[in-house]
């Protein structure tokens, strides 16, 4: 459906999006996944023909997009990260406003109005002024007016930020019926891997303007199948323990929390004694030692050495 | 078509959902109607007299179409800045994406600012009875395409002025810029005779002057006025050199709000990209 081929976006001092290639089938749920400058929001600008590459090609349908961008913006939804709604409008006339705007009018968008606002649950809201809904219910605004003309490929920038976890369930699950009952493809980011985990069918993980994998959930995982990930509890850490870890040839890598760390070793490795020895060695006291199977927020932890949210 | 009408609607519904603002933007021109009208008015009806032997010179019935003409700038500039606010708080990304054109998104915020501008401006002639200030219904109806017009101007002004900022923190820039030196230099409110070169030079490319003149041609008796009031208040505008007709003040108006429109379709391609 659609295809990102070398894409780049060079800034003055930086280059936001480097080399990336990527791919959406129709009716796919595809999470891009990345931590803050990253470059996920300079790709999904040029992928909706918001802005120009620097370099690269965005195809839809196998026609580029940069020479004609109209036939994606008619079938193209946004969700942007920001709640992009009138608050001095009530929720019926902003859906008018975006319904307008993609060239639906009289019965037509007023069904279609009826009908977001059904599936979205603000029905009885519709002629309340934005400004008086929760954080949750703006949310489910926003989206529902990006689906008001039944688009074919919805993007969703990070569309739960900062909600609770009832309006996030509802977002999930509205974002969920929709790619089964209408076969709507979905570009999912997010800062949250269990938002992924549960939505996507395939994943690319960005950091610092790189793809740097991608993959089905198992696919990705399957990175460190070779690998296991051990979670160390002590009742304080300190910096002689996690000298004697780094040092340690069996351990590929050390990431240190306040009073946890976890360490990534290969798979047939016994590490129980060696870590029992190394805390006797410093006088620390272990609380608990835990073999983890590897999420993917291991894989990304192992890939760019820091944590998705950090 | 469908978005440009649906762009102007929503900076209708806005306008009047948002009465503080309303009452708000009327303050400036009060100020300077009060200031001018009736600080400096006895002064300059006695120098005017004076100087023409004109009988019956009202000078609050002369800067009224200036102080008109200030609300609509004000109005429909700072209006047309709004589409920074868009952009900042992803309003735009989501217009951006459809399929709308630029040149529509241009065109339907310009009609929406230039609307909501006259309607500010028209709410300016609740005053007249207060001022002592009459008009009768055939020039009440021709001043409103020129005020219209005269609205499209400045907010495509604003529209380019927009796409060039970054933020609402260039907005003050903007006022000291734009506004206050359009309005000085317009005669709106006093008469521009006698000035430097380059201050005519700046005069005679400033739409307001236009804009003004061709409102004071609607609301004043201009011809009842002897020949050295006309030539003493201003009234009498050339454009370098040759005398302005209403036709060419309409074209002017036409041609600059064309060519901004399409400065500011650019620029705001530009910007976004």
């Amino acid at each position: 459906m659609i295809e990102l081929v070398g894409l780049t976006k060079k800034f003055k001092h930086n280059e936001a999006v480097k080399n990336l290639n990527m791919f959406i089938e129709k009716g796919e749920i595809v999470g891009l996944l990345g931590p803050n400058g990253a470059g996920k929001s300079t790709a999904i600008s040029m992928m909706a023909s918001l802005s120009e590459p620097t370099g690269g090609d965005v195809r839809f349908n196998n026609n580029s997009i940069l020479k004609n961008p109209a036939p994606l913006r008619k079938v193209v939804g946004m969700v942007p990260q920001e709640i992009a709604l009138y608050d001095d409008l009530t929720a019926e006339e902003n859906m008018q406003f975006f319904g307008r705007i993609y060239r639906l009018r009289g019965q037509v968008l007023k069904r279609k109005i009826d009908e977001v606002l059904e599936q979205i649950g603000l029905s009885e809201r519709r002629k309340q002024v934005v400004r008086k809904f929760s954080g949750g219910m703006k949310r489910r605004l926003n989206i529902g007016v990006a689906m008001l003309h039944d688009p074919e490929l919805l993007i969703m920038d990070e569309p739960a930020v900062g909600i609770d976890p009832q309006s996030r369930n509802y977002i999930l699950e509205t974002v969920k019926r929709l790619n089964e009952e209408r076969q709507m493809t979905v570009l999912y980011t997010s800062h949250y891997m269990e938002e992924v985990e549960y939505l996507c069918d395939r994943i690319y993980i960005m950091d610092q303007g790189n793809l740097i994998a991608s993959g089905t959930k198992e696919e990705i995982k399957q990175i460190l199948s070779a690998e296991k990930t051990i979670s160390i509890k002590t009742n304080r850490l300190n910096d002689r323990f996690l000298s004697l870890l780094e040092e340690s040839p069996t351990i590929n890598q050390v990431v240190a929390g306040e009073k946890e760390v976890t360490i990534t070793v290969p798979k047939e490795i016994n590490m129980f004694p060696k870590l029992i020895n190394l805390a006797e060695k410093v006088e620390l006291e272990l609380r608990s030692v835990e073999v983890k199977t590897p999420t993917l927020e291991d894989v990304f932890l192992h890939l760019t050495g820091r944590a998705l949210r950090d | 078509m469908e978005g440009i009408i649906a762009i102007w609607q929503r900076d209708i519904i806005k306008f009047f959902r948002d009465r503080p603002r309303m009452v708000g933007s009327f303050s400036m021109p009060i100020l300077f109607l009060v200031v001018f009208g009736i600080g400096m008015g006895g002064s300059m009806e006695s120098l005017v007299s004076a100087g023409t032997n004109a009988q019956n010179f009202n000078y609050t019935e002369f800067i009224f179409p200036g102080i008109v003409s200030m609300t609509l700038l004000m109005t429909s500039i700072f209006s047309s800045l709004s589409i920074i606010q868009d952009r900042d708080f992803g309003y735009m990304r989501e217009i951006l994406v459809s399929p709308v054109s630029r040149v529509n998104i241009a065109i339907g915020k310009m009609l929406g600012s230039a609307s909501v501008a006259l309607l500010q401006g028209v709410m300016m002639f609740v005053l007249l009875p207060v001022l002592g200030i009459g008009i009768d219904l055939v020039s009440f109806f021709q001043v409103l395409p020129v005020m219209f017009l005269m609205a499209c101007a400045f907010s495509s002004l604003g529209l380019l002025v927009a796409s060039l900022l970054n933020s609402m923190q260039g907005f003050q820039l903007v006022v000291n810029i734009f506004v206050m030196p359009m309005i000085f230099l317009s005669g709106a409110l006093f008469p521009l005779n006698n000035m430097p070169g380059w201050v005519n030079f700046l005069v005679t490319l400033n739409p307001v002057t236009y804009g003004v003149d061709l409102m004071k041609h609607i609301m004043i008796d201009v011809e009842s006025l002897n020949a050295a009031v006309r030539e003493e208040m201003g009234l009498n505008l050339t454009f370098f050199g040759q005398p302005v007709t209403i036709t060419g003040e309409l074209f002017f108006l036409l041609g600059f709000t064309a060519v901004l429109i399409l400065l500011a379709t650019l620029s705001f391609r530009r910007a976004n990209s």
